[in-house]
Formats: structure tokens, sequence, C-alpha cells
């Protein structure tokens, strides 16, 4: 082709300019200087330009200048080179009397016979509304975020006060059994409060609770309760460097508190002292928590095991995490195992052998 | 009876997480004046009997502010603990509050939290902050600006 002015009769660049003029989506073709050599019908009318003005005219001259920015300039040069590291370029299009679009300018440099006639197909992209759509969508999930922690803040307000209201009672009851359970109830209630408010305070998209923040909390909080400043007892958690999906942990949060008022009242007795940990372990899928004391250990004839509420509660929640629970005898003390094994590990030499039938577990 | 420890003023729009708390701090001895949710009696009342530490929430009754009103006290040289689940707003407060225990925390922690910033206060700094208490920087300032 030895031209590629409008008016060449050649029949294969008159194709060319059909094909070219016809194309639904804004399109232009460029010559070594930018000039346009031509324009599709739908350029000229998206963005207001006669094609007479258009033919023959640089790209970045067209109209009041709106084309001649910078990047688009240094991106069109590097194109026409071979040199440009991106494909594409994003920019908004002001022009005096519209409302500014936001466009995506892909230049191509067209690979063809006359290496030394360089050519570039440049399409344009109108996203504005795609990207107001995508603003619009980005502002509702902020808002849905602040509304979720919003939602979890009143919950959590709402917990402590029902949890103020058991203390209250407590506090009030003669009985010395009611008042225990009342304080027992007390500690549930704040243990699913304290897992509202620590997921309050996280973003929407993390509903991962980090598990040994959470344990410690409760923990401290149960200490805090349970253990006069005399009583020679600690209460430590180790390991729990991990996160869980907070609906897990809710469970995980309500079999902590259980065992450990359990260790509390039944293993140490007439003012021994002693430890509680609580370890908790994830690998993967897989995680194991284990509750354990160095107190007086379950007595030995099962008539003398109490079974109460605190049992009941820990082996259903287990249930529904699809966990086992066993419960070892040390000397001294004992050790609560609650484990949850969805993949088999070959070399999760912790995963126990034969599992127990019905696992005994001290009645808090 | 024994000699009654330092005062709190207690400024609680739940009254329920506000008569739990009283109860327990009384138990451990301290003498905690009457309970409010507005802030202009908690300022009546701290003006009358100055406490030596206050426990604020955020939000009080109708529309006063736990903050407007920590500064409030901090001008009448009352430290100030933030009791209030708006735990990013109490830590923007810092400079007139000495610290901050995000609900929900069970009266034992607040007695705890109380017992360690009154000894900070008194210049022991050998004490552990309990967990789940955040203390602000300002408790060192000694209250500069104070009365």
């Amino acid at each position: 082709m030895a031209s590629l002015a409008p008016d060449d009769p050649d029949p294969t660049l008159s194709l060319l300019m059909a094909v070219i003029g016809s194309s639904p989506a804004p399109l232009l073709l460029l010559d070594g200087e930018f000039m346009t050599v031509a324009a599709s019908a739908s350029f000229c009318e998206t963005f207001g330009v006669a094609p007479a003005l258009v033919l023959g005219a640089r790209l970045l001259d067209l109209g009041d200048g709106e084309w001649n920015v910078p990047q688009l300039r240094s991106l069109l040069i590097a194109t026409a080179s071979g040199s440009a590291a991106i494909d594409s370029y994003e920019m908004d299009l002001v022009r005096p009397g519209h409302e500014s679009r936001c466009l995506i300018v892909q230049p191509k440099r067209l690979d063809y016979a006359d290496a030394d006639h360089p050519r570039l197909l440049v399409a344009i992209s109108d996203v504005t509304e795609i990207r107001a759509t995508e603003k619009a969508k980005d502002e509702a999930l902020a808002r849905n975020s602040i509304l979720l922690q919003e939602v979890r803040h009143r919950v959590a307000n709402s917990l402590q006060i029902i949890a103020s209201v058991l203390l209250q009672t407590a506090r009030r009851v003669q009985s010395e059994e009611a008042r225990g359970h009342l304080k027992d109830a007390h500690l549930r209630v704040m243990s699913v409060a304290a897992l509202e408010r620590l997921l309050s305070t996280t973003s929407e998209k993390n509903e991962d609770v980090e598990i040994h923040a959470y344990f410690a909390r409760l923990c401290d909080s149960i200490a805090a309760s349970m253990i006069g400043a005399d009583d020679p007892i600690s209460l430590q958690v180790t390991g729990g460097v991990g996160v869980v999906a907070s609906r897990v942990s809710i469970s995980l949060g309500l079999i902590v508190t259980e065992l450990v008022i359990n260790a509390l009242k039944h293993a140490f007795p007439h003012g021994r002292g002693g430890g509680i940990t609580v370890e908790f372990e994830v690998r993967g899928p897989n995680w194991r928590l284990d509750v354990g004391d160095n107190g007086v250990g379950i007595p030995l004839d099962p008539a003398l095991v109490h079974t109460g509420l605190g049992t009941s509660i820990v082996q259903a929640l287990a249930k529904q995490l699809e966990a086992s629970v066993e419960l070892e005898r040390r000397s001294p003390g004992t050790n609560v195992c609650i484990q949850h094994t969805q993949i088999a590990l070959v070399e999760d030499d912790r995963i126990p052998k034969a599992r127990a039938a019905g696992a005994i577990l001290l009645g808090s | 009876m024994p000699k009654p420890r330092e005062t709190v003023l207690i400024v609680e729009d739940d009254i329920l997480c506000a008569m739990v708390i009283r109860d327990e701090l009384q138990d451990a001895g301290y003498r905690v004046l009457d309970l409010t949710s507005r802030r202009d009696e908690a300022l009546a009342a701290a003006r009358a009997n100055p406490p030596d530490i206050a426990l604020v929430n955020i939000q009080l009754h109708g529309h006063d502010d736990g903050i407007a009103l920590s500064a409030d006290l901090k001008l009448l040289g009352i430290p100030v603990l933030l009791i209030s689940g708006q735990v990013n707003r109490a830590r923007s407060a810092q400079s007139v509050a000495i610290g901050s225990l995000p609900k929900p925390y069970s009266p034992a922690d607040a007695v705890r939290a109380v017992d360690y910033l009154i000894g900070r206060l008194a210049g022991n700094q050998a004490l552990e902050p309990p967990l789940g208490l955040e203390v602000f920087a300002s408790i060192d300032d000694g209250l500069d600006d104070a009365a």
C-alpha cells in the first residue's frame, strides 16, 4: 500500500476503511505520527467530533486538546516503537460541557508488510458506567461491613447486659449451689460476648478468629472471676497460633469455658495448688484442643464421677464440630482432648490409634 | 467496718452493667458514688465529691458523649477509664482518658483494672496491667493541665 489517505481508490484500503468505520466500538487507525488514517463512526459519535475533523488530524490534537494527556502520548510512542511495557491506559476524558468519561485506551502496533510505515490500531472502551457500578458495589460492601460490625457490637453489649443480670441474681440467691450455677451461666454468656466483641473489631471479609488471643482473653476473665487472689492456681494458654472460623471459635470458646470451670471446681480441692493449661493446635483443616490440669484426677470409681450440664455441653458441641472427646488420666491430673481430624495426615503421630468409646468427663 | 478505699464514679447508660460493677467494686472496698448516665449529673457529682477515678462509657444518656465528659473530668483533675465497646473511639480519646477497658468485661475485670490504675496513679510502676485493659500513655502525664 503506497498510501492510506482517505481518498485513495485502492479497493483493499477502501475495505479497511469500511471495516474500521463500521466498528461498533470506538476504533482508530493511526500512522507513525499518530495522525488519524481511519476512524469508526462510533468514535466520532461517542466523543462528539466531526468525521471531517478527525481524519488527517493527530489524535492528541483532537477536540479541545482533551486527548493530549502525557501518559497517553508516552504509551503511543512506546507502542509505535514496540517497547510498550503495558498494553492499555485508563484515562479520564474531560471535555467542556460534558461529564468526565473513564476510558481504557488500547493501542496495538499492526504487524504487516510495510515495516517503514508503522500503523497503530487504537481501541477505546468507555468504562465510566462499569467503574461507577464497581464503586457503588464497593461502597455497599463497606456499608454492609460497618453495619455488621455495629450489629456485633450491639450483640456483645446485649450479652453483657444478660451476663450482668445473671451475676446480679447470683449475688442475691441464698443457695450456694444456685449461685454456682448462675456464675457458670454468666461465664458462658461472657464467652460468647467476648467473641462477638472480637469479631466486631475485625473486617467483614475476615471472619477468622485469632484463637490464642480469644482463649487468652477468655481464660483471663474466668480466672478473674473464679480464682481468688490467694488461690495457688495458675491458668495458662499455650500454643494456639492460627486462626479458626468464627462459627467454630464460638463452640471452642464454650468448650474451653466448661472444661476450665470444671477443672477449677474439681481438680484442686481443699486449697490444693496447681495449674491448668489450655493448648490449641491447628494443622491445616485439623485441630486439637487440650485442657489439662495437675490436680487430684478423676475418681477411679465411676459412681463418684459427676456428670453435669458442663459434660453435656462439651459432648454436644464436640459432636457438632465433628470432633472426638477423650479423657486421659495423668499422674497427677487429667487431660481432656477435643480433636477434629478432617484429613488424616500421615506424619501426624498425635492422632490416637484407637478412640475411646464414650469418653467420660467430670461434670461441672 | 474497714475504712473505705478510693472513691469511684461510674457513668454508664446501661444501668444493669453499672450495678454489677458498682457491687463488685464495693465488695472490693471501694466507695462508689451514685450511678448516673448523664454528663451534667456526673460533673455535678464529681465537683461535689471528687472521685479518685471515673469509669465512663462513651455512649451516655441521650446525646451525651462520654469522651466530651472525659475532657471535662480531666480539667477537674479526675482520671478517666473508658468502659465502652467502641474500641476505636476509645483509642481516639487517649488525650482525655488514661485507659480503656472494652466491653464485654466481667465485673472482676473492672475491679482488676481499677486496682491497677489506682496503683499506677499512686506511682507503683511495678504492677502488671491485667489482660484486656489498654493503658494509655497519658497515665504518666500526671494530669499536667489538671487543676
